[in-house]
């Protein structure tokens, strides 16, 4: 009976041992959700809708964050690819398209904004985790045909120079403006949406950045949508084709005769 | 100042409305004055305003629609457009576009087709505005020594000899020419398998085959070129429409806003001057294109990638 006694107790024992640590990692895991829940984002327009006068948005990201950490936001497209044409020297004298590149993990849009220098506030371990920054996206891109390390760095950085040229990939440092009140950081970022950005999710997300590390993230998408008009037109484009060219034939021939019409009754007989 | 601005549902851009207006504006005065369709002027000003080279190449066709339509009914009015020739051009063009479709996909297979089509694109346009220049220059000085004339005439009779001796003979009522049937066909099939390969109309091409092969008269060309190109490019933008989804309506709209009226103008301007003055500025034209091109493809490019399609 001694024995059995002795074996409950025991039992007992490491159940509250058990139960003790469980509660004590709930407590921790508790304590970790309430520290993310401090970094937080928003985007003013969440929706963009492209009409007939659309010519891009300002977007505003802005939230909250752990102060004393520094922040990144990252705004992109998901990873698509695009095939290119690369021009070259023909003869060492003229230039000319003289092969094509693929390039493929590359996301249409692609802009970064960080409240210092990313080199200075993150390890290239973490950017490469994250795709954060230029480097890391030309290690995070692949291009074939496959091309040795400096030719990969030449066409990558031909590749961020067409994409900057449309206002598709942008970085900044710096222009994060941040206000630390009563021990908590405020954060507000106000970017131009490039109307070439074509329509679909854009993912934005803000890492809170401390030690060299991402500590913290936070998302939130932005939708770009095609409406009235804009969208018939474009759904008409590509599933109605042949009516489509059909229409755009026949506006453009009653045009013609309409012009032709108004200038022989205007213009009198030459 | 937003408002000047419209999105174009095809080319994903926005573009000021001023842009292709004054484009069309310009471009359609030149078709009007002499007979082309102005691809090789507007499908790179519209590339250089952001618009997708694929696009701007298949909603230019679209746009000379209008542009051609426009102008064709100034010329018709008065008489100037030969429906005969026009019609024998237009198979003969056909039917070159059949064998260009074919040298293209071969010259693509070989690896090396834009250094082909871009030689050919300068020597064409140099070799054109060079004769145009010289030739015209010429019998501007002829017209006013005309002792040279009976020189030039017994120059064309060799020509002429042997252009009579072809089969199937037939008179172009409006151009005041007997051909053989085939010749058009053949020249005009000639300039069609050219057009095709260096992705553009033709027109600066047919309209010197018009002036120095055929014999026609500058006005009539300049009708019956037009007339010719309102055909071709209704096909070219059906299937560009059809098969590559390219043509962006809107950006139709704006640039035919102002290429109709000014096809009318050129129509008109146009009459007042003589054949060799308008033989004279259109070589001139031709003439700085080619070296804007030889300019394009010396000088480094700011951006050594770009998009596919187009040329």
């Amino acid at each position: 009976m001694k024995k059995v006694r002795s074996r409950k107790s025991e039992v007992r024992s490491l159940t509250n041992i058990l139960v003790m640590t469980l509660l004590f990692l709930f407590g921790l895991t508790l304590s970790a959700t309430k520290a993310s829940a401090d970094l937080t984002i928003k985007a003013n327009h969440d929706h963009i809708k492209v009409d007939f006068f659309y010519h891009g948005s300002s977007v505003s990201v802005a939230g909250d964050a752990d102060s004393g950490t520094d922040l990144i936001i990252k705004i992109a497209s998901p990873d698509g690819h695009e095939v290119l044409k690369q021009k070259g020297k023909v003869g060492g004298l003229l230039w000319m398209n003289t092969g094509t590149l693929n390039f493929e993990q590359t996301p249409d849009l692609y802009s970064i904004h960080s409240t210092k220098k990313i080199e200075d506030i993150l390890g290239p371990e973490e950017t490469d985790k994250y795709v954060i920054g230029y480097p890391a996206l030309s290690r995070h891109i692949r291009i074939s045909p496959a091309l040795g390390e400096e030719e990969k760095e030449k066409w990558f950085g031909e590749f961020v120079k067409y994409k900057e040229s449309s206002n598709l990939y942008t970085a900044s440092s710096g222009k994060i403006m941040t206000t630390v009140k009563d021990g908590k950081q405020t954060y507000y970022i106000m970017t131009q949406w490039p109307y070439q950005a074509p329509p679909g999710d854009y993912l934005v997300t803000v890492y809170a950045v401390k030690d060299k590390q991402v500590i913290e993230k936070a998302e939130t998408n932005v939708s770009v949508e095609q409406v009235g008009t804009i969208k018939a037109l474009a759904g008409m484009a590509k599933n109605r084709a042949a009516l489509y060219g059909v229409i755009s034939i026949i506006a453009a021939l009653a045009a013609g005769f309409g012009v032709g019409l108004i200038f022989r009754k205007g213009g009198g007989a030459h | 100042m937003d408002f000047m601005y419209l999105y174009l549902p095809v080319a994903l851009t926005s573009i000021n409305i001023l842009v292709p207006v004054g484009l069309g504006l310009a471009v359609g005065l030149l078709s009007g004055l002499f007979g082309v369709g102005g691809g090789f002027l507007m499908t790179p000003l519209l590339i250089m305003f952001g618009i997708p080279s694929t696009v701007a190449a298949a909603t230019d066709s679209n746009q000379i629609v209008a542009a051609s339509t426009s102008g064709t009914y100034a010329h018709w009015k008065v008489g100037n457009v030969d429906f005969k020739m026009g019609l024998y051009l237009l198979i003969g063009g056909f039917i070159g576009g059949l064998f260009g479709v074919q040298a293209i996909k071969i010259l693509k297979a070989t690896g090396n087709a834009d250094f082909v089509i871009k030689m050919t694109y300068v020597i064409m346009l140099g070799v054109v505005g060079t004769y145009m220049f010289i030739e015209s220059l010429n019998s501007m000085k002829k017209s006013k020594n005309q002792s040279q004339e009976s020189v030039v005439r017994s120059q064309e009779s060799g020509m002429t000899k042997f252009l009579k001796s072809l089969p199937f003979q037939t008179h172009f009522e409006k151009s005041g020419v007997t051909h053989s049937t085939l010749l058009p066909i053949i020249f005009g099939g000639f300039v069609g398998v050219l057009a095709a390969i260096m992705g553009v109309g033709g027109g600066f091409l047919m309209v010197p085959v018009m002036v120095y092969i055929l014999r026609m008269p500058m006005h009539v060309v300049v009708g019956t070129s037009l007339f010719q190109i309102l055909f071709n490019c209704i096909e070219v933008t059906f299937l560009q429409a059809y098969t590559n989804h390219n043509v962006d309506f809107i950006l139709a709209v704006l640039l035919l806003l102002g290429s109709t009226v000014g096809a009318q103008v050129g129509a008109v301007f146009g009459r007042k001057l003589k054949g060799e003055q308008l033989k004279i500025i259109l070589a001139v034209i031709v003439l700085v294109v080619t070296a804007e091109i030889v300019l394009e493809l010396t000088l480094t490019p700011s951006l050594l990638i770009a998009q596919g399609g187009g040329h």
